[in-house]
């Protein structure tokens, strides 16, 4: 009877045993702050991850999108129920590097046993998420950067062969387009990344003090001055003459979508877009991603990163961080790269991913057709001061004032100079209350 | 409170037995995290909890030395108004219309009322797309005068959306306490004054209109709040704000500086000045509008 | 009808269709992208008749979001929020309206300030408390010496914790403690008569007896109407149940209606979105028309 029971238990243990085991595969979680199709992209990614082996596996959640992912995860850290990793936007590193409350990439891999060579990751994108001292403190994933998109159909009507390569060349073309019956040229929103930030960088135009921000946060902007007064000024010009019409989501199509139907000739955005134009665009709409346009006189130099890393937060299991440890060794993989360089518009982070899709001919498939074009920018020269990256507090509320400038100057309310000099103010008191906040600490 | 009445129970502990577990969940889930809000707002707090500097009433004259904080003010007053008067109007006019029974009303008693199952975020999407000055009914309008709507650029015409959708939103809402209140009236009551030779549309202002009264503060008081405290998912899926923050709203204004911009300590402030402006004029409210209202 | 008036019925009628055609067609358009592919959908000039793709578009809203189980957590959150708010706020306004009781204006301002800062406004400290609902006493204690007094009394560290994350109390009770219910209950109490009051009293009955057998009566036109506000709101509800629930296996159908509408760099497929909506408006659908046979016409039946 006793070694009934036994034997019972015995069977019992060996039940709960392999019901241990199957769950013995070290866990974590991930949040993310993409959604629709993008966040399918990064659940296939997950996927594959538990798929290729046996000992951990990744939870994956969505957020929303940046900001509110961001602002997640800050509430959980609060409740101490973070994510092991989670996704931050390019302008949220300044807030992350400030908080302290994160694992440096290169000591959670050392300590995990994982040998890096921190050099395989492409410079202009090492820097962005690097301190001063060059360090990388998280893990670039979702990359892109800024190009213009052109209409090679809607050129060709208008008697343009080549897209142009110079803000004067954009302008002329638009103006031949309109007198074509072209009836938008020129799409543009109010974001900042692509016409701002980006123009900024490919200038060699600095938009604040201490290079950036990189040197500290007694940073002050000054853009407001020179080549990107002008350059918003005739932006304005230009829209009054009806060679540029604003698109937005509000208005039912963002830029994007209205270069994808035909409706647009050019505009400026992430390279990342450039799946979502294959995939949307009208039939037979005869397009390519082309450099972002210069000001004749002034030395290209290359653009800058966008997109968001990967952070690993403080205050979990040891056990934890051992899988996430792997997962960021598999996502650095060529083969993950690859992947993730086919399932969505992002560009590899390392030099390795990079030769991986030249010999592959991933960029010679019909359906990447031009996508080198945003590796060509971000590559073309060695990172300045000005094309390195922006460190600067508070930019979700600096972004968010631009777009209200810009719509105020663009509806006739301010002239460009009053929104220039509004914005620059609003920044400069955004910066100087971070720098309050965060009083006697220094960036890393 | 204005109205006294004389019947009342008396007892030491049943009425506190019967509000404790009310009082105990909003103290939990609404005092304790508002009074740590309160606290917020007069340092400066760093968004991880990373520690912060106690700063006085810094915040507040940030808040009130800032001309955007006026002009939210301004049109959030404007927006609760209008969505309030036109949310009220409208379900009045068609609760008393559907009260008159003509054939078929059923059928429109039903259709008027499901719309309030939608969600906000929803409404927002659909009405950003009947919106749109590219499409649908308002690009015929801007074929023949090019510029007459823009939403995106024109800041006035943002608002006039943004009180549509918010009014379409309260409309069923505000129209089924209205009718279940016109059909609580007895029938004799209206059947009389008819013999007596008034006329439906005057029955309506004179009869059902002022028995109606509880039921239209109820519903002014909700709409108020509602529109000054949940145009939040509206203005996030429709505007974000802009143009130009023509519809910068106090609420959405508190959740994009604090929690999209990370600035905690200055949107505590600001949920403060909400509270205290939103509470004063519900006092207002019930001090003189209640006052005169007639509960039987 | 008490009278006929051929011509204002004529107005009735216009003006009814009116009212229903600006109600309906933002509906209307709904249901339209929800039946073309992704190009029908965002097409300029927009399409108002239905094109042949609403089944596969529901489909691919169906698996995608995965709404079957999504469904069930909806459900049991909108329920208990609707059966924790009709009874929960209905004592407290029987309490504060039919109570000779010094504290009742105090008590019904604490309830009713609550409307006035919106759960959006003070989330993060409200999350913090979700984490552990016992937080708020446990500083009490802290603050008032308590903890250390027991400690050296007993030996024993008072430390209180209740997570409520990814668990339904902690998506229910927060969305329970706000004053509509409450705010509305004291409406009606208020058109009571007081003779009913002291018709009660004379027979010796008892406030309980008398909230049973002749409040909770005439009061159910009332519940009927909050239990639908409430359900409706409890399922409607976006923001708080994307926090509370950080595993994909607890989270409610309107938080995975909301990942399936991109932002930033993505171009939404609206058919599908779309698609996903009318389905999730279903069940708050059935509720209203349901329930609305309950609240409008049940006070006529009884004529007064």
């Amino acid at each position: 009877m006793f070694r009934k029971t036994a034997l019972a238990t015995g069977l019992l243990l060996a039940l709960g045993g392999t019901g241990a085991q199957a769950q013995q595969r070290q866990g974590f979680t991930f949040w993310y702050g993409l959604t629709g199709q993008l966040s399918e992209a990064v659940q296939s990614v997950c996927k594959r991850f538990n798929e290729s082996q046996a000992q951990y596996s990744v939870t994956c959640t969505s957020q929303g999108d940046y900001a509110r992912a961001l602002q997640n995860t800050i509430a959980a850290f609060r409740a101490n129920e973070q994510p092991t990793v989670v996704q931050v936007y390019d302008v949220g590193t300044a807030d992350l590097m400030l908080a302290e409350v994160y694992r440096p990439a290169r000591e959670l891999m050392a300590s995990q046993g994982h040998q890096v060579n921190w050099n395989n990751y492409l410079p202009p994108i090492a820097a962005y998420y690097a301190t001063s001292k060059g360090e990388m403190l998280s893990f670039p994933f979702n990359s892109s950067t800024a190009v213009m998109y052109w209409n090679r159909a809607a050129g060709q009507k208008a008697g343009i062969d080549q897209p142009p390569a110079t803000w004067e060349q954009v302008a002329d073309a638009a103006r031949k387009m309109k007198s074509a019956g072209q009836a938008c040229p020129i799409a543009l929103d109010f974001d900042s990344w692509a016409m701002f930030e980006q123009f900024a960088a490919i200038h060699d135009l600095p938009i604040a003090t201490r290079a950036n921000g990189y040197g500290g946060l007694d940073a002050e902007y000054v853009f407001n001055q020179g080549l990107m007064k002008q350059h918003f000024n005739n932006l304005l010009g230009w829209y009054k003459e009806g060679l540029i019409q604003i698109r937005t989501a509000q208005s039912g199509k963002d830029v994007i979508a209205s270069f994808a139907a035909g409706d647009c000739a050019m505009t400026f955005g992430s390279i990342a877009s450039h799946t979502t134009i294959r995939r949307t665009a009208a039939q037979g709409l005869d397009w390519t991603p082309v450099m972002l346009p210069i000001y004749e006189g002034s030395k290209r130099i290359n653009s800058r990163v966008g997109g968001a890393s990967l952070w690993t937060l403080k205050g979990r299991p040891e056990g934890e961080y051992k899988a996430a440890a792997a997962f960021f060794a598999f996502l650095a993989t060529p083969d993950s790269e690859e992947y993730w360089s086919t399932i969505t518009g992002y560009i590899p982070v390392t030099a390795t991913g990079q030769s991986r899709l030249e010999q592959s001919g991933f960029y010679n498939k019909p359906e990447n057709a031009g996508r080198e074009v945003a590796m060509q920018s971000l590559l073309l020269t060695e990172p300045t001061e000005n094309s390195r990256g922006l460190r600067l507090g508070n930019m979700t509320q600096f972004r968010a004032a631009y777009a209200n400038e810009m719509q105020a100057a663009f509806a006739g309310q301010k002239t460009m100079d009053q929104a220039l000099a509004a914005l620059q103010a609003q920044g400069n008191q955004l910066l100087r209350r971070f720098e309050q906040t965060y009083r006697g600490k220094q960036l890393p | 409170m204005s109205n006294t009445r004389r019947a009342l129970f008396r007892s030491a502990w049943l009425p506190w037995a019967l509000v404790l577990p009310q009082l105990l969940i909003i103290f939990v889930f609404f005092y304790w995290p508002t009074g740590e809000a309160l606290y917020w707002a007069f340092t400066l707090e760093q968004p991880w909890g990373g520690g912060n500097a106690w700063v006085g009433w810094q915040n507040f004259a940030a808040v009130f030395s800032s001309e955007g904080y006026w002009h939210s003010v301004r049109i959030s007053i404007l927006y609760a108004a209008s969505t309030t008067a036109l949310a009220i109007g409208a379900a009045l006019l068609l609760a008393m219309f559907v009260d008159r029974e003509v054939k078929g009303s059923r059928g429109y008693r039903l259709a008027m009322i499901w719309p309030y199952a939608i969600a906000a975020p929803a409404i927002g999407i659909i009405f950003r797309f009947v919106f749109d000055p590219r499409s649908g009914v308002f690009a015929f309008l801007n074929q023949a005068a090019p510029g007459l709507w823009d939403p995106t650029l024109n800041g006035d015409h943002a608002m006039t959306m943004l009180v549509l959708a918010g009014a379409w939103q309260l409309v069923s809402y505000n129209f089924v306490f209205l009718l279940a209140g016109l059909q609580s009236i007895p029938r004799g009551l209206v059947e009389a004054a008819a013999m007596d030779g008034a006329g439906p549309l005057r029955r309506m202002r004179d009869l059902q209109a002022p028995l109606l009264a509880p039921t239209l503060f109820f519903l002014v008081i909700i709409n108020m709040t509602d529109s000054f405290t949940h145009s939040f998912a509206l203005v996030d899926v429709m505007t974000g704000g802009g143009p130009a923050r023509s519809t910068d709203l106090m609420v959405y204004k508190i959740y994009s500086d604090g929690f999209k911009g990370l600035d905690y300590s200055g949107a505590a402030a600001q949920s403060i000045v909400l509270m205290l402006l939103v509470v004063g004029m519900t006092f207002l409210q019930f001090r003189f509008v209640e006052r005169k209202l007639h509960y039987k | 009808m008490v009278e006929r008036r051929p011509l204002l019925n004529l107005a009735t009628h216009l003006l009814l269709g009116f009212g229903l055609l600006c109600l309906l067609l933002p509906i209307w358009l709904a249901f339209i992208a929800a039946t073309q592919d992704v190009a029908g959908a965002n097409a300029v000039p927009m399409r108002w008749l239905p094109g042949p793709h609403l089944l596969d578009n529901l489909a691919a809203a169906w698996t995608r979001a995965d709404l079957g189980a999504r469904f069930t957590t909806s459900m049991i959150v909108a329920l208990g929020v609707m059966a924790g708010k009709v009874g929960l706020a209905m004592l407290a306004a029987f309490a504060i309206v039919f109570f000779d009781w010094r504290a009742k204006a105090v008590v019904f301002w604490l309830v009713f300030v609550t409307l006035m800062l919106p759960l959006e406004v003070r989330i993060v400290p409200t999350y913090v408390v979700a984490a552990n609902a016992l937080r708020p006493f446990q500083a009490i204690l802290d603050i008032t010496g308590l903890t250390g007094l027991v400690e050296t009394l007993s030996g024993v560290r008072v430390a209180l914790e209740w997570r409520m994350l990814n668990s339904y109390t902690g998506l229910i009770l927060p969305l329970v403690a706000t004053a509509t219910g409450t705010f509305l209950y004291r409406q009606f109490f208020m058109t009571i008569p007081e003779e009913l009051v002291e018709a009660a009293r004379m027979d010796g009955a008892g406030p309980l007896r008398f909230l049973r057998d002749v409040l909770l009566p005439l009061s159910r036109t009332n519940m009927a109407a909050l239990a639908t506000i409430m359900f409706v709101y409890a399922w409607n509800q976006y923001l708080w149940p994307l926090l509370v629930t950080t595993e994909p296996q607890r989270s409610t159908v309107m938080v995975e209606l909301s990942r399936l509408v991109p932002r930033g760099d993505g171009l939404p497929e609206w058919n599908i979105v779309m698609a996903a909506a009318l389905t999730v408006m279903l069940p708050p659908l059935a509720v209203v028309v349901l329930m609305q046979r309950w609240f409008v016409r049940g006070l006529v039946a009884t004529e007064k």
